[in-house]
């Protein structure tokens, strides 16, 4: 019995995850249609619990269960990032103005759903259960892009976003099926450690044989993340899918399942290149890996930046402005050091405050003016001034300017590219950065430096509360960025 | 008195905090806020500048300083210290910001936004001055941007949108530059600290990798002078200045002027020479040729000017390039007389902006062969305007003489006969000043009244009480140039010795 309690024990968030949505099913088809926001709360509550199980685990010793999934700390950062990205769209959902009668009791389950993906993709080192999580996650993301059947938009998104989905997963999955067979196993750790002279033959043996077929298939692999992360040129989609999905939904594209993205990366390229018992010949390869990845950062924030700047939707911006932050995420990666990757993780959390912010900010005045187009925003800061104070913190944040938590995230980024020498890179990125504010301050130039149409906001207090609080915290942990950065680095793979 | 730069710094930002909880409605109370926040910083201030033992700091060293740890996780301290340069640059800080709280009561859009703005800028412009860590600094010189954006931007001109962007991406194009100039210093000295990384740099032991082509000193010696460059402005990064200057309204086009730009002069003398002197000497020559072009180019584009703001804005241009100039030189009369420029640039163009201000709150225009005759009906405000245009242009017994003569003796004392042709050259720009600035007064003033502005009221009692004391801090230290000298001498001699490490 016991060997099938304990694994269970350590399961318990991904359990509670899917008792949560099976619940949140079944509760709408108690409430027949009625209003469906009892459904949200019992979302936030499930998520609160599922976030003390993970609170409590921070600090463990690694354990793994039923063989392939691991639970370890870095795994428990990117469940308790999603979680609190998750709760933070459910009150965006709650606080939605287009859902009119929120009769719409499968949305919950449906972002349940798909974070149940990301907590398999990120606490595994095998790739078939990766590939599983990603399937899971992709799955509920397509329907939640075309949440709004009846709008056109929303269904191309989804339309869209499965036609790429679609293709990068098979090219991921032949990309698997490759280092597969090259190397005997599935298991990253395994694959990385293997001598090459007994089966499973391991990294090592094929790349003294030939390293063209492991390259051919490292490319394929990572085409499957730098489609989750929306990393050029598998980027294709998003501003499409960001523009057309509600916005809650688009929020959670932007910062969980992107997350999941670089978090699966992280950990794909960690235990393959940088794990304790990697073949030396293994470690080399993983320096070739990573320039790759730093030319792909340098194109990826350049095209998403300078693509942002001709936008007239806001949500396209965004979307664009998110393609440029993968960018900026794969200059720590790029690095292929832990303190490169504490860099990248930290990053996250600074991208989580304020994505989830500027987000937050559309969806307000998305409800407000019934248009996401940048020219709708006239003005709008003397009508609304604490929200959009808050959105113009979020931008500053955006571009990377101090006080605020981006700043910091970006000064941590370089720091670790002139560190591990690519100058180069973050040359390029900090041109980007000026390039960036040029649209960014295109919205708070439309905010307060143009004279108000009439007429006024509606108010959603509690609502604007949220934004003002992650507001806060963007100022707060930019001036103090020690708390997250001791956090991450508890939380760090190496 | 514990903290006291702290208290300077914040004091503001506590008048920020009280301004935005109190209602938009009150709109007196608003600026009662705004004048002690201003106020307390300047009373403080001139208490610490009579407090200061120049000699205490004489090898090197700051007063008054706070050491807090800040940031464990980059080993980024609150470190915070004065000496005998950054110090008057502080309390000119604060009087142009005291003066431009009143010289503001024109203004009547969303007042409450406009004077947290104002107070959260002296903030940043403060921070700057006291900061002795980089990390510290550069968060301070970011804060200060985006004050300056809005206030630009929302109480600006016709063209204030686009003045406002443009001053901060250039802006922004030299912080970006100075960023990974910084992080590679950190990377290279392992500390943030200024004074630690200034006393490697004079061990020879701050060194670093090529990055395009070039050695370690010369890459991060150019990019932080860029990144400050941009803000003195040196020809040819100057231009963003006169749209700046234009678009602004008043009291920010004299705040602008008056303790801005001084941030970049500051800024070199504070973080970027002395931590590359070697790459310092190399370019000396370089630095001298760039600020002699601007003192060239910006007098006689100033010359070619027809609008009064345009052609004030351009004198700055100018009058900055004399700091290049005599930190160039590195000689202790020099940088005295760089130093002492930055603090006689900073009240008299200061004046000079009000000045164009008084006269635009009545025409609405800034043609500068619209008006004439204006003699008659304003007596006061000729009287006034007359003595900062003198104090402008150099005149014996004006703050700015003094500077200049230091600036131009000790250029020329350098010995180095390239020196001394620069100096040479820079004696056109004199010439030129002189001629715009007079015959700026000759059109306004003289000739034959129009009639439209025949009823024009002369200056009101709160726009003398802007103005005088800019003007009387040019006579004093006109004809007392000691006050300031003996604080900044023995600085400025540490300096100088830093400079010239190993020559």
């Amino acid at each position: 019995m016991d060997a099938y309690i304990e694994p269970l024990k350590a399961l318990a968030p991904e359990l509670l995850l899917t008792a949560a949505a099976l619940g949140a099913l079944v509760l709408d088809l108690l409430m027949r249609g009625r209003d469906s926001r009892f459904v949200g709360y019992f979302t936030l509550v499930s998520l609160a619990i599922v976030a003390i199980i993970l609170m409590n685990r921070i600090g463990d010793e690694p354990t793994a269960a039923f063989g392939m999934v691991v639970v370890d700390n870095f795994g428990t950062f990117f469940k308790l990032f999603t979680v609190a990205s998750l709760a933070v769209v459910t009150i965006f959902v709650l606080s939605d103005r287009n859902e009119s009668h929120h009769h719409i009791g499968e949305y919950y389950f449906l972002l349940l759903g798909a974070a149940i993906g990301i907590f398999f993709m990120v606490s595994t080192n095998h790739l078939l259960l990766l590939m599983l999580g990603l399937e899971l996650l992709s799955l509920a993301s397509y329907a939640l892009a075309g949440f709004h059947k009846g709008e056109r938009k929303s269904a191309e998104a989804a339309m869209k976003y499965v036609v790429f989905g679609g293709l990068s997963a098979g090219v991921m999955l032949y990309g698997i099926s490759l280092l597969y067979g090259l190397t005997g196993t599935l298991d990253l750790v395994e694959m990385a450690k293997s001598t090459g002279e007994a089966m499973p033959a391991g990294l090592a043996g094929q790349l003294t044989t030939s390293a063209v077929p492991v390259a051919l298939a490292m490319v394929l692999v990572l085409a499957g993340f730098a489609y989750k992360m929306s990393v050029v040129p598998f980027h294709f989609w998003t501003p499409d899918v960001y523009e057309g999905a509600p916005t809650p939904v688009t929020t959670f594209l932007a910062v969980a399942s992107k997350a999941a993205g670089v978090a699966a990366l992280l950990r794909f390229l960690g235990a393959l290149f940088l794990g304790p018992d990697v073949q030396s010949v293994v470690a080399e390869y993983g320096a070739s890996v990573g320039q790759l990845l730093a030319i792909l950062a340098a194109v990826t924030m350049t095209l998403g930046n300078l693509s942002a700047m001709r936008q007239t939707s806001l949500k396209r911006l965004l979307a664009y402005s998110s393609i440029a932050h993968a960018g900026y995420i794969l200059i720590g990666v790029a690095t292929m050091t832990g303190a490169g990757f504490e860099a990248a993780m930290f990053y996250m959390a600074a991208y989580y405050f304020m994505n989830l912010g500027a987000f937050g900010f559309v969806l307000y005045f998305e409800g407000t003016l019934g248009s996401d187009s940048i020219e709708a925003l006239k003005g709008y800061g003397f009508k609304a001034p604490l929200i959009s104070i808050a959105m113009v913190t979020f931008l500053v944040s955006l571009t990377g300017l101090p006080p605020t938590i981006g700043f910091y995230g970006k000064y941590l980024l370089f720091k670790e590219g002139l560190d591990a020498g690519m100058y180069w890179l973050v040359g390029v990125a900090a041109l980007n950065s000026v390039v960036s504010l040029f649209y960014y301050f295109r919205i708070a130039k439309m905010l307060f430096l143009k004279e108000p149409a009439s007429g006024s906001v509606p108010r959603q207090p509690l609502f604007a509360g949220l934004l003002a609080v992650l507001c806060v915290l963007t100022i707060y942990f930019g001036l103090l960025p020690d708390a997250i950065q001791e956090f991450v680095r508890n939380c760090l793979l190496i | 008195m514990e903290h006291i730069l702290s208290w300077i710094t914040f004091i503001p930002l506590i008048g920020m905090t009280a301004i935005i909880c109190l209602p938009k409605q009150s709109v007196g109370l608003i600026k009662r806020v705004s004048l002690v926040a201003t106020g307390i910083p300047l009373i403080l201030a001139t208490w610490l500048y009579f407090q200061f033992d120049p000699q205490s700091v004489a090898g090197g060293g700051f007063a008054f300083e706070e050491h807090i740890p800040w940031i464990k996780g980059i080993s980024a301290n609150y470190s915070v210290g004065v000496d005998g340069i950054s110090l008057p640059l502080i309390w000119l800080t604060c009087i142009l910001l005291f003066l431009g709280v009143p010289a503001s009561f024109g203004i009547k859009k969303s007042e409450k936004a406009y004077y947290a703005l104002l107070l959260l800028l002296e903030v940043g412009i403060l921070g700057v001055f006291i900061s002795l860590d980089y990390f510290l600094f550069y968060v301070f010189w970011e804060i200060m941007l985006l004050p300056m954006y809005f206030l630009i931007g929302i109480w600006g001109g016709p063209r204030r949108e686009y003045a406002a962007i443009k001053f901060f991406l250039y802006t922004l194009a030299g912080s970006v530059l100075m960023l990974i100039a910084i992080i590679s210093l950190r990377l290279g000295t392992g500390t943030f600290s200024i004074p630690e990384m200034v006393n490697m740099a004079q061990a020879g032991l701050v060194v670093g990798p090529e990055f395009i082509g070039l050695d370690y000193s010369t890459w991060v010696f150019w990019f932080l002078f860029v990144g400050f460059a941009i803000k003195i402005p040196v020809f040819p990064f100057h231009t963003w200045l006169p749209d700046a200057h234009v678009q602004a309204p008043t009291p920010i086009s004299v705040i602008l002027a008056g303790i801005l730009l001084k941030l970049g002069g500051y800024g070199l003398m504070r973080g970027c020479f002395p931590i590359m002197p070697v790459a310092f000497q190399e370019n000396a020559y370089a630095l001298g040729i760039l600020g002699v072009i601007s003192i060239v180019y910006g007098s006689f584009v100033a010359l070619g000017q027809t609008d009064f703001k345009r052609m004030v804005a351009y004198s700055s241009v100018s009058h900055m390039g004399y700091v290049l100039l005599g930190t160039g030189a590195l000689t202790v009369w020099g940088t005295d007389g760089a130093a002492m420029q930055m603090f006689a640039h900073g009240t008299s163009s200061a004046a000079m902006f009000m000045v164009v201000g008084v006269i635009y709150d009545r025409a609405h225009h800034r043609d500068l062969n619209g008006f004439g005759g204006l003699c008659q009906p304003m007596p006061i405000y000729w009287g006034l305007t007359t003595i900062c245009f003198f104090a402008a242009l150099g005149l014996p017994t004006m703050s700015g003489f003094i500077a200049e003569a230091l600036t131009l003796l000790g250029a020329f004392q350098a010995g180095d006969p390239r020196f001394q042709v620069l100096v040479l050259i820079s004696v056109i720009g004199i010439v030129i000043t002189a001629a715009f600035l007079l015959w700026a007064i000759q059109r306004v003033f003289f000739g034959s009244l129009n009639e439209k502005y025949k009823d024009y009221p002369d200056m009101t009692p709160r726009e003398i009480f802007c103005m005088a004391p800019l003007l009387f801090l040019c006579l004093l230290f006109g004809v007392f140039p000691h006050i300031l000298l003996d604080v900044m001498e023995p600085s400025v001699q540490h300096l100088v010795t830093l400079l010239s490490v190993g020559k």
